[in-house]
This record gives C-alpha cells, structure tokens and sequence, in this order.
C-alpha cells in the first residue's frame, strides 16, 4: 500500500499526455455536434483514426488493433487521464468499447479484418442489441430468434433501447438459436448490418427534450444474416455477453468518478452534502484502484464491480439532486448551462440543474440496475440464498 | 496510488484474527499483555489499522485504542502501561482515563505526560455498558486532536460494522419464515447490500488515512477527517440495517449484538460526530497544514 506513483504508468500518462496536446482537435475543428452515440461527424472520425494510428485508442490492444500492449494499470491511466481532461476517445463508445472488443475477443481473424478494424478505424459505427420490450433486467430471457437455413440466419424479434442504431451500420445483436435449451444456454451472437432488408429502426427520444435521440426500437422481420455474422460458438452467446460486458465494467467507475468531479467543479457548497460527496469521489477511486489491484492479482470478485456501479452510480445520484436543491428556483431554468462547456465533451455540461438531476437515472437504470447489483452483491458476496 | 495490502500486511491480518480467536473471552489484563508481547503497540499507521480493525471487531476491551491513539500520537512515544490522552480541549469524555497508567494532557504549555493516579478522573456510566470514559480535571487544556485517534477510532468502528453485518448475515440464512431462510427476501438482501457498501466506502476511506498518516502526506488532516465522518455514516446504515434484520433477537441481552450496536455509536459520538468532520473537510477545503504534522482542529 502506498500513496506514490508507479513510474511506468507515469511515463505512459505523460506520453499520453504529450500526444494529446499536439493532436487533440480544436474548438474549431469541432465544427458538427454528435447526435447520437453511434453519429460521428467527419472530425470526430478523423480524431479516432488519430488515436487509432498513434496506439492511444484502445491502449490494452496490440499495436494493429490501435493499441500498444498497455498494462491494465495503464489502461486505466488512460481513461482516467481522458476523463481528466473531459475527452471522448471515440464519439461511438459502445462500438470501440464493447463490440470491436467484443470481436478482437471472440471473432475469427476475417471478422476481426471486416468489422472490428472499420469499427476501430471509425469508417463504420456500431450498436449493441441486448435488451428486449421483455428482457432487461432478466436479458438471458431474451427472445429474438434466429434460425439457421443453409448458411443464413433468419431472424425475427425486436430489440429496444439500442442506442445509436439509427446512426449505426452494424448492430451486435443477441439472439435466441436454440429455444429448448435453459434460457442461458441457447443465445448466440450475431453481427447485422443494418441495410439488411428486414431490419428497420425505429428512433425515438428521452424525457430531456424531443430532440434528443439516442434509442431506438429494432424490428427484425425475417432478416437474413450470413451465418458467417456469428460471432463466437453457437448457443454460447452468454460468454460473449459476459466477456465483452466484464471489461467494460471493470473502468466503468472511472464515469461515475468524473460525474461525482464534475458536481464538485459546478455545484460548490458549505453543505454537509457537499463534504458527502468529496468523500464519495475518494473512496469511490480507492475501490476502483484496489479492485484494479486485485484484478491485476486475479483475486477479485466479479461481483465487487457490483459494488462500485451501485455505489458510483448512487453517489452521483444523490449529489445531483442535492445540487437541484441547493440552486432552488433556479434548477427550473431551462435550457441552462451548469458547466464550462467542453468541445470534446460536449453533453451533459449544457444542462441545468434539473436536467443533470434526471440525467442521473440512466446511472442506476442502465447497465444492471441497483435492484440487479444489490442482489447480486447480497448473494454472490454475501452468500445470501437465491 | 497502490491500494492493496501487501504479503505482509495479509499475513499480519491473518495473525491477528487468529490470535483474536485463540485469546476470545481471557480475562483483559492477559489480553493486554498479549498485545503487547505481540508489539501490536508499536505498531505503524498501516498496519495498526489493521490491528485496531480486527480489535473492533471484536469489540477490544482492553485500553489498547487509547494507548496507541490518543496516548502515543501526543506523548510521542508509547506509553509503559495503559495510557490515554487529553486533546479536546476540555477533558470531558476522554476514553481510558479511568484506568491509565499514563495520560498525555495537550495544555497551552504543550504536552504534559502525568500518571493516571495523579490525575482527577471520574468515570461515567455509559449505554455502551463495556465502554470506558472518564471526565478528567486538569488546567490548561488546549484542543488538537491527532489524526491518529481519528483514523484509529473510524476503523475500529469499521471492524464492528463489519461483526454486524456477519452477524446478521448468519441470522438470516439460518432464520426461516413462510418456509424460505429471510434471508433469500429482496428486502432483506438489499438493507445487507447497503451495509456492505457502506462498511467498503468506510475502511477504503480509514486505511487511506493510515496511508497519509504512514506517509506523513499532506492531505492527513483532510483524510482524517474523512476516515472518521465516513465511519460515523457507515454506522448509521449499520446499525440500522442491522438491528432491524435481526428482529427482536436483536433487542436481547443474551444476543452479542447489543455489544457491536452501542460500539459502534460509541465510535460515531466519541472525537466528533460524521456531521462536525463534515463541516471540518468544509473548513479545511482539503488544504494541508504548513508542516503536514499539526493536529487536526475539530470544530465542536
């Protein structure tokens, strides 16, 4: 245990560093605004491809996936750093995060050449097909089918919540392949383009305002996929949920974390509140470390990532509505800006009070929500019975 | 950052629990001198952390918190027998006076080291029957409060928030109702979740202080506070929670988590309660001390 810096993650910070002081886009070069988590103007496509060649994307990846054999201590450097500085590393963050890593994982090398590199590359973007009007906290009880007939699936169902897919090309979709197996046990993986005839997306936006569109609905109405779109073995589509989710959640305290910064930037207060919530953001970046630590050590528990969504997610919960409370009257003003605005990240900076207090609910809802954590913690870290 | 426990630190962890169980329920001057023997007491921050953890966890009755936290840190050395020391201010509530060997008095001269015999002590009757604290009378008295007492209270009580929540893990496993344990009840599970979350935050929050300490960083002051409001808010969600869960079982004498309930509230009221280290880390706006070596200020 100590205090002090790890001298090779530090060199790798400043190189980090450095190269994002010479190549990181202007203010002005930040001519469109993204729309959507899968629409990527032409700049934000250039800035991917940047980090892409200079190995800064995915940082843990070798050097011709856009990475450089990162460290996980340097990995998580690098999203602490980008958070730091307010920084997208791509403007399709479930494309590079879950599906291309998805596919560097799983995929055949062909598919790693047609898919995942045009993902990393930013000349296609992607979305992530998982939960159904009838499978979100119960997903494995999925029912989108999808039957084999020669050497295409077809597929039938529909998905919700995709987010992205009305800007995306391609959509990792889980689907049901074996419908008498246990629920878990009959799911594989399929990667649909969306100009397949058949797949129709249906946008639709959030409580925050009619302009923002992010969801989508999926209707698969007999679309036919090239059995070669599988990604991984058939029927064994849960290990790819699991695999491609796992190390997405391992970094995902680093949000919560800038979230929980960003109310101490904004919201400043001689509330006890305001003690509450720096308290939070250490302890939630001490958790993160020393899950790092044990994962590093291959002694964590899965489930202990239960515990820093819940608590990161809550925290910033709760620190959002006390800063709703503390601007009173104020937090109805709408649109508000609450932030220094941020080219390179954009969001959630140009919104009041009232809405950053909203957008907090995604935190608890998304991703598993408390419930799902609180279970999962009480029973896979406390033992209690099922 | 390197936040994890060393081999060494494990090993210690484990030695200690294991003596913990071997001497459970010796008489308190043969557990005294087992710690001593052990050289629990000299102890670094780090690794009295995890001693004073595991001795809350147990609910420790010996003066071993007081000897190294409040005695040591003011004193500079360790004490010969029990010790103890004055820092608020006022000598009120000062945990151990009545039997001292040593205290420590903080006074406008500075530091003043006096045997406890020679001391006007008056020990108070407190709910937290096993718990001892006496009024002293001395002159002079100034306030400044190590961040060693702070730490060290903040992770004794995590180590008895901890007991809680094992204990009340067990109970509901093993209690059925309508024919399941109640322990398989979503609202069962998720008062213990919220324990265990608040029992992470809290020793996360304790042990950084132990670090900041160990390191002598600037920011202990700051961290200290932390440790001790982080410790006075996991108690309240554990407390709770957890009186709560164990049902009327847990409203008996016979039943040991009466000792763990008053412990750790005991922790909470003692050295400033979550909501003054609050106003504290407001006060202080997280900036260090000149020599990082001042005591921390605790607005009463």
């Amino acid at each position: 245990m100590r205090l002090g810096d790890d001298p090779e993650v530090e060199k790798f910070r400043a190189d980090l560093n450095t190269f994002l002081d010479e190549h990181l886009p202007s203010a002005e070069e930040a001519t469109e605004r993204s729309t959507s988590s899968a629409h990527m103007p032409e700049w934000t496509r250039r800035w991917q491809r940047t980090m892409f060649d200079h190995g800064w994307l995915l940082p843990g990846q070798p050097t011709e996936y856009g990475g450089r054999n990162a460290t996980l201590p340097q990995v998580l450097a690098h999203a602490e750093e980008l958070s730091r500085r307010r920084v997208y590393h791509s403007f399709n963050p479930q494309g590079i995060g879950i599906i291309a890593a998805s596919i560097l994982s799983f995929g055949t090398e062909d598919q790693k050449k047609k898919w995942a590199l045009p993902l990393l590359r930013a000349e296609i973007t992607g979305a992530l097909g998982m939960s159904e009007p009838g499978a979100g906290s119960d997903l494995a009880g999925l029912r989108t089918r999808a039957v084999l007939d020669g050497d295409v699936f077809v597929v039938n169902g529909q998905k919700v919540w995709t987010s992205g897919a009305h800007h995306a090309d391609v959509i990792l979709t889980f689907v049901r392949t074996d419908p008498d197996a246990p629920k878990h046990k009959g799911i594989s993986v399929l990667l649909i383009p969306t100009d397949t005839p058949g797949v129709t997306r249906r946008p639709f936006p959030n409580m925050t305002q009619p302009d923002d569109v992010d969801f989508n609905e999926v209707f698969f109405d007999n679309a036919r996929v090239p059995a070669e779109n599988l990604l991984g073995e058939p029927n064994k589509g849960w290990a790819v949920a699991g695999g491609s989710l796992g190390h997405e959640r391992t970094m995902l305290w680093v949000s919560f974390a800038e979230r929980l910064d960003d109310l101490v930037r904004d919201s400043p207060s001689d509330g006890e509140w305001y003690a509450t919530l720096q308290m939070d953001l250490q302890a939630l970046r001490l958790l993160g470390y020393q899950q790092l630590a044990g994962a590093l050590h291959g002694t964590s528990n899965q489930a202990e990532v239960s515990v820093l969504k819940l608590f990161g997610s809550e925290a910033v919960q709760r620190g959002s509505l006390h800063a709703l409370e503390e601007h009173g009257e104020g937090s109805l003003v709408h649109p508000a800006a609450t932030a220094p605005y941020t080219h390179m990240m954009p969001d959630t900076f140009i919104a009041g009070w009232f809405e950053r207090y909203a957008r907090s609910f995604p935190g608890t809802i998304a991703g598993g929500t408390s419930e799902i954590h609180r279970n999962i913690i009480a029973e896979r870290i406390l033992g209690l019975p099922r | 950052v390197e936040f994890e426990f060393d081999e060494d630190q494990l090993l210690l962890k484990q030695a200690v629990r294991e003596t913990l169980v071997r001497t459970q329920g010796l008489p308190e001057d043969q557990l005294w001198a087992t710690y001593r023997e052990l050289g629990w007491l000299e102890a670094t921050p780090v690794e009295l952390a995890i001693v004073l953890e595991e001795l809350g966890y147990v609910a420790d009755p010996t003066p071993f918190l007081a000897s190294a936290t409040w005695f040591a840190p003011l004193a500079g050395r360790l004490p010969e027998g029990p010790g103890t020391g004055v820092f608020d201010g006022t000598g009120r509530y000062v945990l151990d006076a009545d039997r001292a060997a040593e205290v420590a008095l903080l006074t406008d001269a500075g530091v003043r080291v006096v045997p406890g015999g020679e001391l006007a002590t008056e020990r108070i009757g407190t709910f937290d029957h096993r718990l001892h604290i006496a009024h002293v009378t001395a002159d002079d008295l100034v306030r400044g409060v190590p961040e060693l007492a702070l730490m060290g209270l903040a992770v004794s009580t995590v180590g008895a928030c901890r007991k809680i929540l094992d204990l009340v893990v067990g109970h509901v496993k093993q209690r059925h109702q309508f024919g399941v344990p109640i322990g398989s009840f979503q609202a069962v599970k998720h008062k213990a979740a919220d324990m265990y979350v608040a029992i992470e935050r809290a020793r996360t929050l304790a042990y950084y202080s132990a670090l900041t300490i160990a390191e002598d960083d600037p920011r202990r002051t700051r961290a200290a506070h932390m440790a001790k409001a982080a410790a006075g808010e996991c108690q309240r969600v554990v407390f709770a929670n957890g009186f709560q869960l164990f049902g009327a079982m847990g409203f008996t004498w016979e039943n040991e988590l009466q000792i763990y309930l008053k412990r750790v509230i005991a922790g909470d009221l003692l050295l400033g309660t979550a909501s003054q280290h609050r106003k504290a880390i407001l006060s202080d706006g997280g900036t260090a001390q000149a020599d990082g070596k001042t005591p921390a200020e605790v607005t009463a």
